[in-house]
């Protein structure tokens, strides 16, 4: 039975170390499913999704209530530029999440006063437009969501032009 | 038996464990959270850079792209107010009062938080398309077959089900004491 003092000494040093680090990594590989899932458009490209059904729920707990549009980001060529077009009257946010899952930006129509507005998403040390709103990020990867609320499924129809106005792109122009 | 058989056992032995206990200890989903309402649980910690590693991955698995609590407060429930687990083949009565919140919805899922096929093609109520009745309460029934008037968020024969409830930009009140806010009620009418 001595013999196996050492061994499971050290199985156990390995247990606790293999669980930390998949605590640690399964965030970033959830968002890296999710990024192959909703970059199906293209990756800094603004897809617009489909409403929720139980045949198309690319995320775990999707809301039937929302009309999700969906920008997976790329920085490691440059920083990428988020246009959003509110829908007057409608509840709709932008939240950009990096690579661990965390929140690095969130804005809702009211605080922006209904009004459209544009976000540059960057790593540290890339240049951006003059006078624009930076959201910096220590990934390369993540996802900027729009989030569009609907009283019924079927207001998206009536809906969905403007929301096509929201976009995503690498910033070409520094000016 | 040679010293480095024994550290290969241990080594795989001690692999194995330690990613079933990540998956166990980050499998506590939405519910995993520290404030409670009746039936009802969440965070006021998700969707921020301040949770730690553990709630982070809880919440990549149950919720991914969930939203911080100014934005959005994610209720979940999985049993009814007596605390029995919430049964596909039962009728609840869901009901309250306006939330204070600007937009509120509550969403039916399985237990592994999909949304379940079915012939009605509702999944969900919200503030908007529930009436209020005299007392200024609304009322939803939740069970497999529709009832006979009322709103209805239909329930899966055979199967197990959770609800959400998400509760859009919740007012300062709300935020300031959430354990006492007047929350939806979960009562079982029959099986």
């Amino acid at each position: 039975m001595r013999n196996w003092l050492g061994p499971l000494a050290f199985g156990l040093i390995v247990a606790v170390a293999t669980a930390w680090a998949a605590i640690w990594a399964i965030p970033y590989g959830l968002m890296n499913v999710a990024i192959e899932r909703l970059g199906q458009g293209g990756i800094n490209t603004m897809s617009y999704g489909n409403l929720a059904t139980p045949e198309r729920q690319p995320v775990v707990r999707p809301s039937p209530d929302l009309a999700y549009s969906s920008c997976p980001y790329d920085l490691s060529k440059g920083p990428v530029a988020i246009n959003v077009v509110p829908t007057p009257g409608r509840y709709s946010s932008l939240s950009i999440f990096d690579a661990a899952t965390d929140v690095i930006f969130v804005r809702n129509d009211v605080e922006a006063g209904g009004k459209p507005f544009r976000i540059i998403v960057a790593r540290a040390g890339q240049s951006v437009p003059k006078r624009a709103e930076v959201v910096r990020t220590n990934h390369d990867h993540g996802i900027a969501l729009i989030r569009l609320l609907l009283k019924e499924p079927a207001e998206i129809g009536g809906l969905d032009a403007i929301r096509r106005q929201s976009s995503c792109g690498t910033v070409t122009k520094l000016k | 038996m040679k010293s480095w058989h024994r550290y290969t056992i241990t080594l795989v032995g001690g692999l194995t464990v330690g990613l079933g206990a990540a998956w166990a200890i980050t499998g506590g989903g939405l519910s995993g959270g520290a404030i409670v309402n009746g039936p009802w649980t969440t965070s006021l910690g998700f969707g921020t850079k301040a949770t730690d590693p553990v709630t982070r991955a809880a919440v990549a698995r149950a919720g991914l792209l969930a939203l911080p609590a100014k934005e959005t407060v994610y209720w979940s429930s999985k049993t009814d107010g007596a605390g029995a687990l919430l049964d596909g083949n039962c009728r609840y009565s869901l009901s309250g009062t306006p939330l204070d919140a600007r937009w509120w919805s509550v969403t039916i899922y399985d237990t592994k938080g999909y949304l379940v096929a079915g012939p009605a093609n509702i999944w969900s109520v919200n503030g908007a398309n529930v009436a209020l009745d005299g007392k200024g309460q609304w009322r939803v029934t939740i069970a497999p077959t529709k009832p006979a008037n009322g709103a209805w968020l239909p329930g899966t024969k055979g199967q197990p089900f959770h609800l959400t409830l998400r509760m859009y930009n919740p007012g300062k009140a709300f935020r300031a004491d959430p354990e006492k806010a007047a929350l939806p009620k979960i009562a079982k009418e029959g099986c």
